[in-house]
């Protein structure tokens, strides 16, 4: 079973009548790359927040590393952030804002810094003053400065605003390294749905505070790919008459339902051969949405 | 704490702020040695000291000029957080608020107190070697008369802390604290234009900020001296647990 490093439970963050976070419940384990996508207010930032104590929750509660409340506390020194807009001196240089949080956080290898800023791209950068960097630069020192101390979680909240498409790429690349070689456990936030999909394996959909899905990458493949759903009494008889039309991928959802995911398969020559071989068929569509429109979808059922 | 204080000390020392204190406070003391002649500002206290006191003596006297000089390290140890918005970093992934206040506040506090003392002592020395024992004292009454000031310092220190963590803007620091002796004053001075409030007026007189620090160096009674210890103390601790309340109760933007 895989250790969940984060679990929330009813979490709820409220401002007077407005509910930002409204019972939020999730999971994250060891190892996921956990993607929260929402629209701008929808609640991520909120979440991360009050995971990283930067805010307190109205009611509810979580748990890191198995620990609550004030034994939560103890174990944020194992998680890196980025939340919100880069903040960092401007009157220093890039290496000496890192350099100051390692001494905050009793870091004594300072060979870290030029590691991180090796891995964000900013070594050419690292003695020019913050406040001359261009905003793609900032988040990049965000990024380095999450990854200070090697922490278990990374916490990143909208990493790639404000990159451009080589930078958002390199990035990318750069959390699946952190992921893969080093075992770091990050949740990002984006509302850009391609790119988050793009790097993460599990999913968190929230809307207007509220938890609208968590769904790994496999689920949302298969609610959101291209492919014909055949709704039938007796899913046995279908699969064998699909196998007869050289069919082979193709996936039983349940007792009723069929998906075929093949290409080049036409629905009415598959419903052709399904009522020729006595399969009832109650319905044969051609499904399947792009990420934005499942999101439209999901945020569509709930409201 | 002791990490973050050490990172603190580090950021210090990379800022204009720590220069430009330093360079003020050598400046003014070359200047006062070199002409033998002590200067500050007051806003009430009197320049006339008693010929017998010594230029260095009369000169703590009159370093009221550090109140406005103690504004810089409070801007930028603590303002300079919430104007860069650094202080989620820190927040969020190493010290806990109440920490992180404790921590501010004492680093802050000691900083401002050692400055004034390192400076106080440096022109002592450039005093004492440049112009000798005719215009220097001995150094354990110039320790003493020091020393004695030293919890004024460290009381309007605490108010600084207070409204840079209430405030949380550094604009509003500085024109709080250069303006409230000021305006101090000219109520006070306003007072006693008053016949039936002229006694109060005389009373906050004698308890306005330079003239309390002037009366701790150059003399005073032990009554006077034990009623503004006592009065810092109380202001001190009421800043403190003020500045911790509105820091630790309100939400961090």
């Amino acid at each position: 079973m895989r250790e969940t490093v984060l679990k929330t439970k009813g979490l709820t963050k409220s401002y007077g009548k407005f509910n930002a976070l409204e019972n939020a419940d999730m999971s994250v384990y060891r190892g996921d790359i956990y993607g929260l996508i929402g629209c701008n207010g929808a609640g991520k930032t909120t979440f991360m927040k009050i995971v990283t104590g930067l805010t307190s929750q109205t009611s509810g509660e979580f748990e890191v590393f198995g620990k609550k409340g004030l034994a939560a506390e103890k174990e944020r020194d194992r998680i890196g952030c980025l939340i919100e807009n880069p903040a960092f001196f401007g009157n220093l240089t890039g290496y000496q804002n890192l350099k100051y949080y390692c001494y905050q956080k009793g870091i004594t290898d300072l060979g870290q810094i030029d590691e991180a800023l090796k891995l964000v791209s900013l070594t050419d950068a690292k003695n020019k003053k913050f406040k001359k960097y261009s905003l793609g630069m900032k988040q990049r020192l965000g990024i380095a400065f999450a990854m200070l101390d090697a922490p278990d979680i990374m916490v990143l909240d909208e990493p790639i605003n404000g990159l451009d498409p080589i930078a958002i790429s390199e990035l990318r690349d750069t959390f699946r390294k952190l992921n893969q070689e080093r075992g770091i456990t990050i949740i990002i936030s984006s509302h850009i749905l391609s790119e988050l999909y793009a790097v993460a394996n599990r999913f968190l959909f929230i809307d207007h505070g509220r938890v609208l899905k968590e769904i790994t990458k496999e689920e949302l493949d298969l609610e959101c790919c291209r492919c014909i759903v055949i709704n039938t009494d007796d899913t046995k008889h279908c699969v064998t008459v699909i196998e007869q039309q050289g069919i082979s991928d193709y996936k039983v959802i349940d007792s009723t339902e069929v998906r075929v995911y093949q290409e080049n398969v036409k629905v009415s020559e598959l419903n052709k051969a399904l009522i020729m071989n006595d399969v009832t068929v109650n319905s044969i569509t051609e499904s399947g949405v792009s990420l934005e429109d499942y999101f439209k979808q999901l945020v569509g059922e709930v409201s | 704490m002791i990490n973050m204080m050490r990172a603190e000390l580090y950021r210090l020392t990379k800022g204009f702020g720590f220069w430009f204190f330093w360079t003020a406070s050598l400046g003014t003391s070359l200047i006062s040695v070199l002409f033998k002649e002590p200067g500050g500002v007051s806003f009430g206290a009197s320049f006339d000291y008693p010929p017998s006191l010594k230029m260095d003596i009369v000169q703590l006297g009159m370093n009221f000029t550090y109140y406005f000089l103690l504004i810089i390290p409070v801007y930028n140890l603590i303002s300079a957080e919430f104007n860069e918005h650094t202080i989620k970093n820190t927040i969020s992934s190493s010290i806990s608020k109440n920490v992180y206040y404790l921590t501010k506040f004492i680093f802050t506090m000691l900083y401002s107190v050692v400055s004034y003392t390192l400076a106080c002592y440096i022109f002592y020395l450039l005093n004492r070697v440049i112009n000798g024992s005719k215009y220097s004292s001995p150094a354990g009454e110039f320790t003493k008369a020091l020393f004695r000031q030293l919890p004024v310092i460290a009381g309007f220190v605490a108010v600084f802390i207070l409204v840079a963590f209430f405030f949380r803007k550094g604009a509003v620091l500085n024109s709080v604290t250069i303006i409230t002796p000021i305006v101090y004053t000219t109520v006070s001075l306003l007072l006693f234009g008053i016949k039936s409030t002229k006694n109060t007026a005389e009373h906050l007189l004698k308890y306005e900020i330079s003239t309390v620090m002037s009366k701790m160096a150059v003399g005073c009674t032990d009554s006077y001296r034990m009623t503004c210890y006592t009065g810092i103390a109380v202001v001190a601790a009421a800043s403190a647990v003020l500045g911790y309340l509105a820091f630790t109760r309100r939400e961090l933007d």
